[in-house]
């Protein structure tokens, strides 16, 4: 039946409309809200700044790739251009909030792995720089794993070709393989590794001959020197002899102590007497000064009893 | 080999049906003109006709609102499940989210919404206006009169295209609901991060394809099945009118989105 050709009551009409418009309202409400929620999403209402990265291939870039510092997105492409030198400039929206984790001294790099898509990532190391200006520019590092595989190709080759030449027939390596085989098939034998160092059985029993007059040799040799009446014996006794004859020395040496010790007694007594003596000595110039001044009076009293009468002389001298 | 000679009789017959599909295109796309123009003037916002359309809208969003809704995310639920477990074990992860709300929101809701609301409401119209048929037997497209057209028409049509743009919009809002919880569960921490890859998805030229599409979709819907009712010959087929031509348009709509998005 058709609804239209029922005519409905004012009461029915009144709360048909009620529910069309909160059905309207609702509606409205939702594509806004997803408009809005899109236009956040799209970050219309965040203040950005701008980071050009120049890089000499821009494949596998996008519009709207994220550009991520420590895997958590910092920034998104918003252009792609070609400039005058043919290398591609990527333009890229920093959100300010974000601008903080990139410094003066940060590296910018692409990576293209072999699945999945392209990666900018942002890396800055030393967080203490200062932050970087807006509109800068950057050259951006690219990490390409495409690129990559032919050299690793070429790696791969020559190192296969060094493991062929290593395993073939005639390499060096064999020859060694060989040689070891020789070696070890020696130690197997009679003489076990002497004959693997030495080359020969004959060689290794040479050198168990050797070993054996040694042993002779050493057995003889203890026999001589700890033996009953060897030389450690004899060493033994002249070492009693002479403990006895130092003993004899440090008691003469005890007695020459003693009379050294009286000798300084007596050196002492002589200094003594040489003191006296030096005293004695200094009293001998002033009991010669005056004996010499007595000496001198008497030769001047004799002169005088000598120049008076009747002991005068003549002492005028007469020329002839 | 020779060329047969075309009959004329056969030529005069497809230049009938030549004449006759294009008179019927024109007057599908006029009638959903004069549609338009009706809801774009505001003197056609009479009480009985705002009576008229709120009883409409009822009946062809309201009442089916819950179900379409509960069924999409019933739906939705299924596929992101599958579409998340299948990138985790394949360890593409990060792609799972961004996947989702391209085949989710952008494409197949829309077309199921429209797909429902034109088995529901559009096929089933049933306009009672039999076509002239003139004295040769062919039937003779004509304008419905004006006050038919604004008193029933316009409001069924504006009633099922915002029916389409309900269900869509609504659904579409529960399956990003349904996919953050299915990613991030219960935590708000993922919010930042579900943003940014909404935000990646729905770039310029994808919300203004994705506005575009769901309007085409819309007019879709309510007009051709209408247009088709009210000019189809008297039970000349079992098939509801428009039917063929609904789909064949739903799907011209969808592969102009789909080639103006990723050629």
């Amino acid at each position: 039946m058709n609804p239209s050709e029922t005519p409905p009551s004012s009461d029915t009409t009144a709360h048909l409309e009620r529910k069309a418009g909160l059905l309207l309202a609702g509606v409205a409400a939702v594509i806004l809200g997803f408009v809005l929620y899109v236009m956040t999403a799209r970050g219309l209402f965040e203040s950005t700044q701008q980071l050009v990265l120049i890089s000499d291939d821009s494949e596998g870039v996008i519009v709207g790739m994220d550009l991520t510092f420590s895997g958590f997105p910092i920034g998104r492409v918003r252009r792609i251009e070609l400039a005058q030198d043919g290398k591609a400039r990527l333009v890229i929206d920093v959100p300010v909030k974000d601008a903080r984790w990139l410094r003066t001294s940060s590296i910018f790099t692409m990576e293209r792995g072999m699945v999945g898509d392209t990666r900018i990532r942002a890396f800055s190391g030393i967080l203490s720089d200062p932050p970087l200006p807006a509109d800068a520019e950057r050259e951006l590092l690219r990490g390409d794993t495409a690129a990559e595989i032919p050299r690793l190709v070429a790696s791969a080759r020559a190192i296969l070709e060094n493991l062929e030449a290593m395993t073939a027939a005639e390499s060096s390596l064999n020859a060694s393989l060989g040689h070891l085989k020789t070696t070890t098939k020696r130690m197997t034998g009679r003489y076990g590794v002497l004959s693997g160092v030495l080359g020969s059985d004959e060689q290794a029993q040479k050198i168990i001959q050797t070993l054996e007059r040694t042993n002779t040799l050493l057995t003889k040799t203890d026999q001589r020197v700890f033996g009953n009446g060897g030389v450690m014996d004899d060493t033994q006794a002249a070492l009693g002899s002479g403990k006895a004859a130092l003993d004899q020395l440090h008691s003469v040496l005890l007695d020459t102590h003693q009379t050294l010790k009286n000798v300084d007694a007596v050196l002492a007594e002589a200094q003594a007497v040489g003191i006296n003596a030096r005293v004695a000595t200094a009293d001998l110039g002033p009991l010669r000064a005056e004996v010499e001044a007595s000496l001198r009076k008497l030769s001047q009293l004799t002169n005088e009893v000598n120049r008076k009468w009747p002991f005068a002389r003549d002492t005028e001298i007469k020329l002839p | 080999m020779p060329l047969t000679p075309v009959h004329p009789q056969r030529l005069a017959h497809w230049g009938h049906t030549v004449q006759r599909q294009w008179a019927s295109w024109r007057f599908m796309l006029q009638l959903g003109a004069s549609v338009l123009v009706l809801a774009l003037t505001p003197g056609t916002y009479t009480p009985l006709f705002q009576a008229t359309t709120a009883r409409r809208l009822v009946i062809s969003t309201w009442q089916v609102l819950p179900w379409f809704t509960s069924l999409a995310a019933l739906l939705s639920l299924v596929l992101i499940r599958i579409v998340v477990v299948t990138a985790l074990s394949y360890g593409l992860s990060q792609y799972a989210l961004q996947m989702m709300v391209r085949v989710l929101v952008l494409e197949l809701i829309p077309l199921s919404a429209a797909m429902f609301v034109a088995l529901r409401s559009g096929l089933a119209f049933n306009a009672g206006a039999l076509p002239t048929v003139s004295a040769t037997g062919a039937h003779r497209v004509q304008a419905p009169p004006f006050e038919r057209l604004r008193g029933e028409l316009a409001p069924q049509v504006l009633a099922d295209a915002f029916s389409v743009l309900t269900l869509a919009m609504v659904s579409s809002v529960v399956a990003l609901l349904l996919a953050y919880l299915t990613v991030y569960g219960l935590s708000p921490w993922g919010l930042p991060g579900f943003t940014r890859t909404v935000g990646q998805v729905f770039d310029l030229a994808v919300s203004l394809g994705f506005m575009l599409k769901a309007f085409l979709f819309s007019m879709a819907v309510a007009v051709v099945p209408m247009a088709a009712s009210l000019e189809a010959p008297p039970a000349t087929s079992t098939m509801q009118p428009g039917a063929v031509r609904l789909f064949l348009v739903l799907l011209l709509i969808e592969a102009a989105s789909l080639t103006l998005k990723y050629i």
